[in-house]
């Protein structure tokens, strides 16, 4: 290594701890006393070192608030989700990827033309029609919208696309259906696909705000992200700042270890997510 | 065992197959999208109020374009090429480096033709101005466009810069490197209530860890959120925080794909580090420069949170953003028909900017 690697190195590690204190600072808040954070925020090393430290803040947030509901609600809209994208697009890719049937070139480009509109130019009519059918405040309408948005659909496309025909040809020779090599041979082949969309998924519905706000009125059926947006505008009076930042540590866990867990796949899944739309 | 399961559903011929697996994802597309997105054409022709509306049916009335007009238009509308020097001069400008970069090489046809349009509707729209005794119909719409473009225009650059660097300077198979590489990613999947949470009390003038270091060093705090000279700075610092990772990432995509014997060429001429990023790694990333700078103005001019959540639009509606104003107009005024109309105009610009970077993302195969 040369010397100027290292000099490098530190260079950029002064900077990374710049970017790293704001969420440094809502984790050591979290474990401080409201009593303490009501007075000043920064005790010891300007707030960054928790002391004096309590866990009184998350034993508060289990036993009584709604953080504990939210929470759940969250993970049943990020799973259902998840499962239901997957479903409509590892069908769709594979048949559009390798079967030959009429109108397709039309279905493909009506998919295409779906990438380039933007939630917010469908949440209106979308928000119509959930109360005309009285869907609102339900896991249902909270999931369904995600899964007509045909990103997953290119991205399973391209994956089946690239893998060789011969597999497919030599099953068709020993007389197998196509909906049997798709769910017996395909489907197996495809889990790094898979799994690169359910991450992807499974974060958009973590985070994803504005349909959820528009939606889900009743606080029962907030989801975690909208929960913790309808608390901190009071955040220093009521709920006090401790709780209020050991809410936003406990929202943003699920997101973290998946990230730490599977950063490959993470990385893999933002940026196929971002460059098709 | 398993071929006899396997002979049943050979019955099906290709299309049939192709019917059967396409059929759910169709389905929902045609219901959540597809028709939602006519639905919301529709209403914009209308004088809709959600509240009459959800109680009697009929209560609505079809008006043609009248909300577009009311939205984007005026009385006394004049055009002058003054109107908004500041503005009018980036659009020359845009369009003078359009014509120049691609007469030189330096662009290629889609993203000079890209910016050379920018430039022109720069030139074009901040022009209309209300001319005597006249007044737009809504006062707030094209500041709040302003605002965005400001956001935009503001975002953009702030990410992309900061991410190249990082991204030149990451780049490589080194332990180091791969935990600086997270740590910048990191605050990427964090949600935007939580971001909002994190930089409203990072920026609070009492309790904020910026205020606090500012007085240990002996300043005076900044009113972040409540300045109108600050509040849309704090946004784009957070929105710079949040989102430089997928920037980032992109980029070190780039990288990688040029050849290494480029480099190596290079350092035998003692090109290196500095001199080897500005004559090698930028030019060989021009294609994913724009690929990024397209994908951040698409996703940046979509910003809600950040406005909605740290200021509410304010002060004095100086971070005021399109998709706020479209989601208050509806939920807050119950101003269906109008709010449509502004998400048909957010749909016209998002659409063009998609477009740029399908034609740009196909460019090269």
């Amino acid at each position: 290594m040369h010397r100027s690697y290292y000099w490098l190195i530190t260079a950029l590690s002064l900077p990374a701890f710049v970017w790293l204190i704001p969420t440094i600072w809502m984790v050591s808040l979290s474990f401080q006393p409201n009593e303490v954070l009501a007075r000043t925020t920064s005790t010891t090393a300007f707030g960054l070192i928790p002391l004096p430290f309590t866990t009184e803040n998350y034993a508060a947030l289990f036993s009584f608030g709604q953080t504990p509901m939210w929470f759940l609600n969250s993970a049943i809209v990020a799973l259902g989700m998840t499962l239901g994208v997957l479903a409509v697009s590892t069908t769709a890719g594979y048949a559009l990827a390798r079967l030959e049937f009429p109108f397709k070139r039309a279905i493909m480009v009506l998919c295409l033309v779906g990438l380039m509109v933007p939630e917010q130019a469908v949440f209106i009519p979308l928000y119509t029609m959930f109360a005309d059918l009285g869907w609102h405040n339900s896991y249902h309408a909270l999931i369904l919208p995600r899964m007509a948005v045909p990103i997953g659909v290119f991205l399973m496309m391209q994956f089946f696309r690239a893998i060789p025909r011969d597999i497919e040809e030599a099953a068709r020779i020993d007389g197998v259906g196509w909906l049997q090599i798709f769910w017996y041979i395909m489907l197996p082949l495809a889990r790094p696909a898979m799994m690169t969309l359910a991450i992807l998924t499974f974060l958009y519905a973590w985070n994803d705000y504005l349909w959820p706000l528009v939606s889900a009125r009743e606080p029962e059926r907030f989801t975690i992200t909208l929960g913790l947006a309808s608390i901190q505008s009071n955040f220093a009076q009521s709920e006090g700042l401790g709780r209020v930042m050991a809410s936003g540590v406990i929202a943003s866990l699920p997101v973290v270890i998946l990230f730490l867990m599977f950063q490959r796949y993470v990385v893999r899944a933002m940026t196929a997510g971002g460059t098709k739309g | 065992m398993l071929r006899d399961k396997w002979r049943k559903g050979q019955g099906l011929s290709q299309p049939q197959a192709a019917a059967v697996l396409l059929f759910p994802f169709l389905a929902v597309y045609a219901a959540f999208l597809i028709y939602p997105f006519f639905m919301g054409v529709w209403i914009s022709l209308h004088d809709w109020n959600l509240l009459a509306v959800a109680f009697n049916p009929g209560a609505k009335e079809f008006i043609g374009t009248e909300n577009y007009v009311r939205t984007l238009w005026g009385r006394n509308i004049e055009w002058g090429l003054f109107a908004s020097p500041v503005m009018q001069t980036v659009g020359v400008l845009g369009i003078g480096l359009a014509f120049l970069g691609y007469r030189q090489g330096r662009l290629t046809r889609a993203t000079a033709l890209a910016i050379g349009i920018a430039g022109a509707l720069f030139v074009l729209l901040p022009g209309f101005y209300p001319g005597e005794d006249g007044r737009w119909y809504d006062r707030r719409f094209w500041p709040t466009v302003g605002n965005t473009i400001l956001f935009v225009g503001l975002a953009v650059p702030g990410v992309t810069i900061t991410a190249l660097i990082l991204a030149a300077a990451l780049d490589g198979e080194t332990r180091a490197k791969a935990i600086l590489r997270t740590i910048f990613f990191l605050s990427q999947v964090l949600s935007v209530t939580v971001v909002t949470l994190i930089w409203q009390i990072m920026f609070s003038p009492r309790q904020g860890l910026i205020a606090n270091v500012t007085e240990a060093l002996g300043g005076s705090p900044i009113v972040w959120l409540t300045d109108q000279q600050f509040a849309m700075a704090a946004i784009v610092i957070t929105t710079v925080w949040w989102s430089l990772g997928i920037a980032m990432i992109l980029f070190l995509a780039g990288i990688q794909d040029i050849s290494k014997d480029i480099y190596e060429a290079a350092a035998i001429d003692d090109a290196r580090g500095i001199k080897a990023f500005w004559y090698i790694t930028l030019p060989n990333l021009k294609r994913t420069i724009t690929l990024v700078v397209v994908l951040q103005i698409i996703l940046h001019f979509q910003v809600f949170g950040q406005s909605h959540l740290m200021t509410q639009g304010g002060p004095n509606d100086s971070t005021q953003v399109l998709v706020r104003y479209i989601y208050q107009t509806a939920f807050r005024d119950s101003e269906l028909g109008k709010a449509s109309a502004m998400a048909v105009f957010l749909f016209v610009i998002m659409g063009a900017f998609s477009l740029v970077q399908f034609v740009v993302g196909r460019e090269e195969d």
